[in-house]
């Protein structure tokens, strides 16, 4: 070996390197890129060990993306003194969260679950489960070594941009590539950088630019349609319905046997978009038969003034600032339905909404 | 812990400083015990008494064979060991494949049995650490290996982090006399040695997880048919994913080690233009191949007893090599068709050796009737028809990887039928970039692999100019920064 050779080409490499990542992170800031933190199986592990704090106050959350959007939990903070957990997945049904808490003896808490029909009601390990699975097996195993890392990533992502696995990954950014696509395959939605931006909370935002942009808006209402178009186009009934509305009866149950208390949510969604979950998942035949068979209320959102007032941009979840709103009018129907005590001081005036 | 991690990284920039830092020699290796201890720890703590009870035992049974005379008393010795070492991987590794083939077979009597689930967590890297300190017990009963007398330096030989978890199976010889002398890696070592970890993780991260990963989970988890591109898609896929994902994690282990100023053996050489299997196995984990040749394959009589016995103990070391990987019977089809092309391979190499034989004393090269035939024989020195053979025997092995990765027999079978088109109608699955991605990648492994299967990367690395090596270092490390998500488990940690 030439000594000269390889030391040379070790610190050529780093500067090289450390130029790249320089220059990327540069090019990331330029472009006005919102700094984000990874939705992964860390973050999600890291809020899944909290859920033994919960009270209604401090309430776990478990659902589709809707909710992540939707409930602000700065707002939820600033008015009951906690902030809820938040551990709902994007994309995916809560049912597999569901049996994981009702398994865990150690889990007591307070409940919301957020219902987006076309994503609750799937059959057992159909797509729409397979996140959430792979996230509750990974759990128990989450060991030293990967906390550790996460503490570490943690520091890096709140400082460089260009760590956004979602968006700025290699597979993210090949999949923007225009590739034709083959016929009869889907390679799954890619939504525009400005969709999403994920707080450490694990709490979803729209970017600025999004809110302000009809064009933006209108690329994700598309991906809705794709997403629509190559969704499996039987709605789940009979008796695999009843097996669902079974599971997640079993699990209510064994929250509420250890003293633990369960609500339901259904968030706003708009236009065409929620036509077509009306049309597919009738009221009654869904949403109603579920709070029925569980015997669990339930806050369907167009029963509430307060909380029909609201547009989705894209059809399906509110902006930062309407998810304020909703935030603030949410949680005095939730204390009027459950009788839950949400206020940071108890002996302060019940919680209202003007619009209640 | 995993290479992928940056808790590797600060551990490893640790190790390094303190490896570098003025101690004596004791120290350490004192050191690198307790790095190698807390980074199997951090996987789970609990399993850190398996390594510790392996590592006494065979330390003292190794001592006591040495000293004990009669081949009876050693042999009783040797039995203890490895019925310890191999009963803790017997139960933790096949026990509840045990039990569930015995329901099985109660079952297919007419015997009503249900046992309980039993639910034993696989420690990691107990297949690796338990045929490294069976390699020393054998050794040393062999008198081929003399009893290691300082406890440090076995404990270290055992538990040493590069090679911990999932290799390269390590030989006394291959470690324990780098232990003696005070080692620390000299400049070129030590730039070396980061080049390797960062050639392995390329591998690992952006090869195998990034680009590799997602076509071949989607196909091999498919419950119904595929067309044949998709379903040969997917095979390609795992097949270049079960190469960067392994070798990368050896590549690693090589590349940190000497960091440390430690040299592990190879543990690949371009598998994929491999000619013929045997030439495969000198190829693909080498370590392990070699290990059940010399433990095994040699012990069970090798070639020294006829063809039929010889094909008999190639059958059995590669079925057995099929049940290491993994308690599911398909991973012992999958050792059984390596078995069978090796033993196939072997018949026709014997016969065309014999033939050769009669007709160089029959008929002169080059006579009437070689030059008379029809078709010009091939010669197999030719690179075409070295080629040609090379790429048939990776379409087998990528045959036999479709036992290895599919979860069960119906799914294998299912892909099989898939592959080649006996199933019509098959769904069209994977997307244009999917095919494009998996097909460049495929084809650049196989011309990587075709050029250096004669050479080396050292040798190639010395070759480039300085500014040549640095530029495809950086390329590689500014990938692995870009593809970011990693599954953070090698697929060989499992086995």
């Amino acid at each position: 070996m030439k000594t000269t050779n390889y030391v040379k080409a070790t610190w050529l490499t780093l500067i090289l390197v450390l130029t790249f990542v320089a220059g990327w992170e540069a090019y990331w800031r330029h472009n006005h890129y919102v700094l984000a933190y990874n939705d992964d199986e860390s973050l999600w592990a890291n809020t899944r060990k909290q859920i033994y704090q919960s009270s209604p106050a401090r309430p776990v959350v478990i659902g589709s993306s809707r909710i992540k959007y939707d409930l602000d939990l700065e707002t939820w903070q600033r008015i009951t003194g906690e902030k809820p957990i938040q551990l709902s997945i994007v994309g995916t049904s809560p049912r597999p969260l569901l049996t994981d808490l009702g398994n865990d003896p150690a889990f007591k808490g307070t409940l919301i679950i957020d219902v987006t029909e076309p994503l609750f009601f799937t059959p057992s390990g159909a797509f729409p489960e397979k996140e959430a699975d792979k996230r509750v097996k990974a759990y128990p195993n989450w060991s030293l070594s990967q906390q550790a890392s996460f503490q570490i990533n943690r520091v890096l992502e709140a400082n460089f941009l260009f760590l956004d696995d979602f968006y700025l990954a290699l597979n993210p950014l090949l999949s923007r590539l225009p590739i034709p696509q083959r016929p009869g395959t889907w390679g799954g939605p890619v939504f525009p950088y400005e969709f999403s931006v994920n707080g450490f909370d694990r709490q979803n935002k729209m970017a600025d630019a999004m809110v302000a942009d009809t064009a933006i808006q209108n690329k994700v209402k598309q991906v809705w349609m794709d997403v629509g178009a190559h969704s499996p186009k039987d709605v789940i009934a009979g008796p695999p319905l009843v097996d669902i509305l079974n599971q997640t009866r079993k699990s209510i149950d064994q929250i509420r046997a250890r003293g633990g208390q369960v609500v339901f949510v259904r968030t706003p969604s708009d236009g065409p978009m929620y036509a077509i979950e009306k049309q597919l998942f009738p009221r009654a035949q869904y949403w109603d038969r579920l709070l029925a068979y569980t015997q669990t209320p339930g806050i369907y959102f167009s029963d509430y003034p307060a909380l029909t007032r609201f547009t989705c941009p894209e059809w399906s979840h509110l902006t930062p600032k309407d998810a304020i709103l909703f935030t603030q009018d949410l949680l005095p129907i939730i204390e009027q339905k459950t009788g839950w005590s949400l206020r940071k001081n108890a002996s302060a005036p019940k919680l209202s909404s003007s619009t209640l | 812990m995993v290479f992928n991690s940056y808790t590797f990284i600060v551990f490893f920039a640790i190790v390094l400083v303190l490896h570098n830092l003025p101690f004596a020699w004791k120290t350490k290796k004192i050191n690198l015990l307790l790095a190698s201890y807390l980074f199997y720890a951090l996987w789970n703590p609990p399993f850190i008494l398996l390594l510790w009870l392996s590592t006494v035992v065979d330390y003292y049974m190794a001592k006591l064979i040495a000293i004990e005379q009669r081949p009876r008393n050693r042999k009783l010795l040797l039995t203890v060991s490895l019925v310890l070492n191999l009963g803790m991987l017997s139960y933790f590794k096949y026990g509840g494949f045990l039990l569930e083939n015995f329901t099985a077979l109660l079952s297919a009597m007419g015997i009503v049995y249900q046992a309980a689930r039993p639910d034993i967590i696989l420690p990691v890297g107990i297949s690796f650490y338990t045929f490294v300190t069976l390699s020393y017990t054998l050794d040393v009963y062999r008198r081929k290996f003399a009893p290691e007398p300082s406890f440090l330096n076995f404990a270290l030989f055992v538990t040493y982090f590069p090679h911990l978890v999932a290799g390269p199976i390590v030989r006394p010889e291959d470690l324990i006399p780098q232990f003696k002398t005070p080692r620390r890696a000299t400049s070129e070592q030590l730039s070396w040695g980061l080049f390797l970890l960062s050639l392995g993780l390329f591998m690992k991260v952006t090869i195998a997880d990034g680009l590799l990963a997602d076509p071949a989970d989607l196909i091999f988890g498919l419950p119904f048919p595929v067309q044949s591109l998709d379903a040969w898609m997917g095979v390609l896929a795992f097949s270049g994913q079960i190469f960067c994902d392994f070798a990368g994690y050896s590549t690693c282990a090589i590349g940190v080690s000497l960091c440390l100023g430690f040299e592990l053996p190879d543990n690949f050489r371009y598998p994929y233009a491999a000619i013929g299997f045997s030439d495969f196995w000198r190829r693909w984990h080498i370590t392990l191949s070699t290990w059940l040749r010399d433990y095994l394959y040699i012990p069970l009589g090798g070639n020294r007893h006829g063809a039929f016995k010889t094909y008999v103990n190639l059958m059995i070391t590669m079925l057995l090599g099929g049940l290491w990987h993994g308690a599911s019977w398909t991973f012992v089809v999958w050792g059984g068709l390596h078995g069978l092309f090796l033993c196939l391979e072997r018949f026709w190499r014997n016969r065309a050796s014999r033939r050769r034989a009669m007709r160089t004393d029959a008929i002169p090269v080059e006579s009437v009737v070689s030059r008379a035939a029809v078709i010009p024989p091939i010669r197999l020195s030719n690179p075409l028809a070295q080629f040609g053979l090379a790429m048939l025997t990776l379409f087998l092995v990528n045959i036999t990887w479709v036992f290895f990765r599919a979860p069960t027999f119906g799914g294998a079978t299912l892909l099989l039928l898939s592959m080649f088109g006996v199933i019509p109608n098959g769904a069209p699955m994977l997307t244009n970039l999917a095919i494009l991605t998996v097909s460049s990648v495929t084809i650049g492994i196989i011309l990587c692999h075709w050029l250096m299967r004669n050479s080396s990367l050292l040798a190639l690395s010395k070759r480039l100019p300085w500014w040549g090596l640095s530029l495809g270092w950086s390329s590689l490390l500014i990938l692995v920064i870009l593809t970011q998500k990693s599954s953070g488990s090698f697929i060989y940690f499992q086995f």
